[in-house]
């Protein structure tokens, strides 16, 4: 395996590099305009800004698992059972968990400065607590023992049937009598009450997180190709070994 | 070239327990949340105006009341906290054993734990209920009407 990696060509393309590079960019304005320009909350005071990585690690953990399944549903779909929708899949999937946690994170911190505790078994964090462990659960899939193929199918699976929960979840605070606060920019009226500057950082840390999203599944993917090869590889080098003991003994 | 099989049987590879265990943990804590507290979750609270009257929000057992601080209703008073709480013009007393702290204030929706004694609701946890709105701190408005819930209601 170390072989191959000492041999394969590294996971940065050009694009990979603009795309960190503009990620860099936008995460310092976020930095910046989320801790000294942007004002504090009437209510909430300086805790506002929490929400400035809250939110968006949210929905880009929701982004992560939708590709998720689109990725196993396009293996699943496709003639050829290209392995590299199912690398995609599972890039995704451990990108989005790393995102879910760093919103359970942060939103844990904002609740004990806001409502007064840490953790409440309300339904927006009981059914994110139950969407982040199926991803757990998800990516212990993967794991298991199996060829790349069964592996694929196995996870395709389980994507499918776990990305039902995001609705279920996101709607958890208009279905139910939640203590989480309804969306406010995704709103079913359409209303936001939200300061305009507020507005527009909590924005730009969507566009930033996203295009760290793409970056870490890119090269994610790549590791995991390499690692897929150097599998194959084992079983490669043990024939050509074999091969050259035959043929030192004739 | 000689392929046939070698004697010695092949070395077998360990079995892979970790995503097995993972996978039996995750398993138990997925059914942990949905027996344990997704049933209680999805009716978090009762309104004031429910109390006695709907399913599940009777006076004897220990609820959880969502309702408003009513204005110029707070009192802080011997390490007790007291305060009207409303929702859809119906009211009750609520005392709370402590200082809830925080943010919570006149005019903001809090979620209280407790048991109706007397007509009085005794509580021992409060939860502010923070809404979806957020707009600039304003201090001469917060100095003009006192709780910036309140300015906020006002518009």
């Amino acid at each position: 395996m170390s072989q191959v990696l000492q041999h394969s060509l590294p996971t940065g393309t050009r694009a990979t590099r603009v795309i960190g590079a503009t990620a860099i960019l936008v995460m310092a304005w976020v930095v910046v305009s989320g801790l000294l320009l942007t004002p504090q909350d009437v209510v909430q005071g300086e805790s506002v800004r929490i929400m400035y990585v809250h939110v968006p690690s949210a929905w880009i953990a929701y982004l992560a698992f939708i590709f998720t399944a689109v990725a196993s549903a396009s293996w699943l779909i496709s003639k050829k059972h290209s392995m590299g929708f199912d690398r995609f899949a599972g890039a995704s999937a451990e990108v989005g968990v790393m995102f879910m946690a760093i919103t359970l994170v942060t939103g844990s911190l904002w609740g004990r400065l806001t409502w007064g505790e840490f953790w409440q078994w309300d339904p927006r964090l009981t059914t994110t607590a139950f969407l982040f462990v199926t991803y757990i659960g998800y990516l212990a899939v993967r794991r298991l023992e199996g060829s790349v193929e069964q592996r694929a199918r196995r996870s395709a699976v389980v994507a499918m049937l776990a990305v039902l929960e995001i609705p279920l979840v996101h709607f958890s605070v208009v279905i139910w009598r939640s203590l989480h606060q309804g969306a406010t920019v995704l709103n079913p009226s359409g209303d936001v009450k939200m300061d305009d500057l507020m507005l527009f950082t909590l924005f730009s840390g969507v566009v930033g997180f996203t295009l760290v999203f793409i970056w870490l599944v890119l090269h994610r993917q790549r590791t995991m190709l390499l690692v897929d090869i150097a599998n194959n590889q084992g079983l490669d080098s043990a024939i050509v070994a074999r091969r050259a003991e035959g043929s030192a003994n004739k | 070239m000689d392929l046939t099989p070698r004697p010695s049987e092949p070395a077998k590879k360990p079995r892979k327990w970790l995503p097995i265990i993972l996978l039996s943990l995750v398993g138990v804590g997925g059914v942990v949340i949905v027996t344990q507290f997704l049933r209680s979750a999805i009716d978090y609270y009762c309104n004031v105006d429910e109390i006695g009257i709907r399913s599940g929000c009777e006076e004897a057992t220990r609820l959880r009341v969502q309702g408003t601080v009513e204005e110029n209703s707070l009192q802080k008073i011997g390490g007790k906290t007291s305060f009207v709480m409303t929702f859809n013009n119906k009211s009750i007393n609520v005392v709370y054993s402590g200082d809830p702290g925080g943010v919570f204030q006149e005019c903001i929706s809090v979620v209280a734990h407790g048991r109706m004694i007397d007509d009085t609701f005794e509580s021992n946890r409060i939860e502010v209920k923070h809404s979806n709105e957020y707009a600039e701190k304003n201090a001469d408005r917060i100095e003009s009407s006192g709780s910036a819930a309140c300015s906020q209601a006002q518009g």
